[in-house]
């Protein structure tokens, strides 16, 4: 028994470092820049799903207002470069450790609430901290930020001419989240997490202590949204308040996760891969006046993969061994 | 640090629990000796439930003490009981059920092994004890009733407890089932383990405990040997009514 699950992880590993590299590879055959985008995003938001996947598919604790960590990582990253010249590098570290503060700061009250009130707890807190960033003027207010261009810079992780830089350092940060996931799975932690989610009273029972294991999954999935958030932030080059700290967000975060399946490892991935690329080229087919139309495709999608696959896209691939999880 | 072989492994000292105006235990004093099994019973509402909670930690006691192998826990959150060596089984069980039988069981083990590899094969080792290792792959969810209960025994067994508190394990159980069980509770004791157990039906309990403690109305009525004890005609009006003790 112990090697079928060894196998299991192995081969996991492996399909991993393979999908990584054909990843890898597709940009020197597609050139079209507009399809390298829509590639930079789906790696974007699988890593954000995967960090967001921590939190709410291992431990349970279903947030939806990780737009606040984003929203952070962005702002933390911009501010420290435009206010203080710190690179972007130091920024995303900076963001990251703030967004895990901040996260076990707010779990500790929070993380008392049960179910429902958790979610709402969530939604509102991001919310506030959205209107306080448009009301704070030595950060932008509602204008935000421009981050001023100088030209191509590893140094300062900005490229004006090409995507490219941008595209192999999602795929790396897409690489961490799953990895990191790939590791807690078979780490105490891991277990812990899903012994909480599925019973919080016997998980006491057996030594474990459901309120720290929460605060643990709380900091390490705000550290990594928080780095995608730096990441989209000089991506993008412009930050206001709304493009990186809307609601929007947290549900973008959370639905790749959830179509693909909930607290899986492959889940986040596979619902990104087939749930951003859909939501551009909607977005960009069925024109300005369709501002709704891609919430109309995501809507309709969502309830077919909900009806037929109740536990998410991966459930089609793992057969019998897997359907578990 | 354990403490002197002849203080009890566990004691209550004049607990109190009030529930609003409801009191649910009043003044309970018992003690569990080391390697002993206790039959705590009782007909229903008689405050067994509660008192257990109490010594697992779920909340704490209104007033009196809780002694763990000499030393006072009853303050302690049930999570730092179970790491000095208090397990347990729920009356309705709790198992993970989106996690298969032996994940379960490696959530009680790591406590003891912080190594994945050495909590799984101690997982392994329990579920083999307890019955379960045919099982070891199914989801938790897929197991039927008995298979469960039993999942609740291996669970805390892999947390290697000094004090194994079982909570209507054997109830609801087939004759067959419930032999198995009575089995399985001799066979932990045999690895040194005490064990106190929560039963209302008492024809399965009396064989099995070494000494029955009966509450009444959130009080210790009668203390003793099981064979005293069903013969008290205080217990037997608890249990049937005044009527059946004259005659008793």
């Amino acid at each position: 028994m112990d090697t079928h699950f060894a196998q299991r992880r192995r081969r996991d590993l492996i399909v991993a470092a393979c999908l990584a590299v054909i990843a890898a590879l597709v940009p020197l055959f597609v050139k079209d820049v507009y399809v390298q985008n829509i590639m930079v995003l789906t790696l974007m938001y699988a890593a954000l799903s995967q960090s967001w996947n921590i939190l709410s598919g291992y431990c349970g604790q279903i947030s939806l207002g990780h737009a606040l960590y984003f929203g952070l990582g962005a702002y933390t990253t911009a501010l420290l470069f435009t206010k203080f010249g710190v690179l972007p590098w130091f920024g995303m570290l900076a963001g990251g450790a703030i967004s895990a503060v901040i996260a076990m700061a707010l779990g500790y009250p929070c993380f008392r609430l049960r179910g429902h009130y958790f979610v709402i707890a969530t939604i509102v807190i991001a919310e506030i901290a959205l209107l306080l960033i448009q009301n704070w003027d030595w950060a932008g207010a509602a204008l935000g930020i421009d981050i001023p261009v100088r030209g191509d810079s590893w140094l300062k992780f900005q490229f004006a001419r090409s995507k490219l830089p941008y595209f192999y350092f999602a795929l790396a940060l897409a690489c961490v989240a799953w990895l990191v996931t790939w590791w807690l799975e078979d780490s105490k932690w891991g277990y812990w997490w899903r012994a909480v989610k599925d019973n919080p009273d016997a998980a006491e029972s057996l030594g474990v202590v459901v309120f720290n294991s929460k605060m643990g999954a709380a900091a390490v999935s705000a550290f990594l949204v928080a780095v995608g958030g730096s990441f989209y932030a000089q991506f993008v080059s412009y930050i206001d308040p709304e493009s990186v700290m809307g609601f929007q967000f947290s549900l973008l975060m959370a639905l790749p996760a959830v179509l693909g399946g909930i607290g899986t490892l492959w889940g986040p991935v596979l619902g990104a891969v087939i749930l951003i690329p859909l939501t551009e080229l909607t977005r960009s087919f069925v024109g300005g006046s369709g501002r709704g139309v891609d919430l109309i495709v995501y809507g309709a999608l969502i309830v077919a993969i909900s009806l037929a696959l109740p536990k998410g896209l991966v459930s089609m691939f793992s057969g019998r061994k897997e359907a578990t999880r | 640090m354990t403490a002197p072989l002849e203080t009890p492994l566990l004691e209550t000292r004049g607990v109190w629990q009030r529930f609003g105006g409801l009191v649910a235990n009043s003044d309970v004093s018992i003690s569990v000796g080391r390697g002993e099994i206790v039959g705590l019973i009782g007909p229903n509402g008689a405050g067994k439930s509660t008192l257990f909670n109490l010594i697992a930690g779920v909340l704490p006691p209104t007033q009196g003490s809780i002694m763990f192998d000499g030393e006072d826990v009853t303050r302690l959150p049930a999570a730092e009981r179970c790491q000095r060596g208090v397990g347990r089984t729920f009356q309705v069980v709790k198992s993970f059920e989106t996690m298969t039988v032996i994940d379960n069981v490696i959530v009680g083990a790591l406590i003891r092994n912080t190594k994945m590899r050495i909590a799984r094969q101690k997982a392994y080792e329990v579920l083999e004890f307890c019955g379960l290792a045919a099982r070891a792959d199914k989801l938790a969810a897929d197991l039927v009733p008995s298979e469960k209960r039993r999942l609740e025994v291996a669970r805390a067994l892999a947390t290697e407890p000094k004090l194994l508190l079982l909570d209507e394990v054997l109830t609801g159980l087939t004759p067959v089932e419930a032999q198995t069980g009575v089995e399985l509770v001799r066979k932990v004791r045999a690895t040194g383990v005490t064990v106190l157990m929560v039963e209302h039906v008492m024809e399965i309990v009396m064989p099995l405990v070494d000494r029955a403690i009966v509450l009444n109305l959130g009080k210790v009525l009668v203390e003793g040997k099981p064979a005293d004890v069903v013969r008290n005609p205080e217990v037997i009006s608890a249990y049937l009514g005044d009527r059946h003790a004259v005659g008793a």
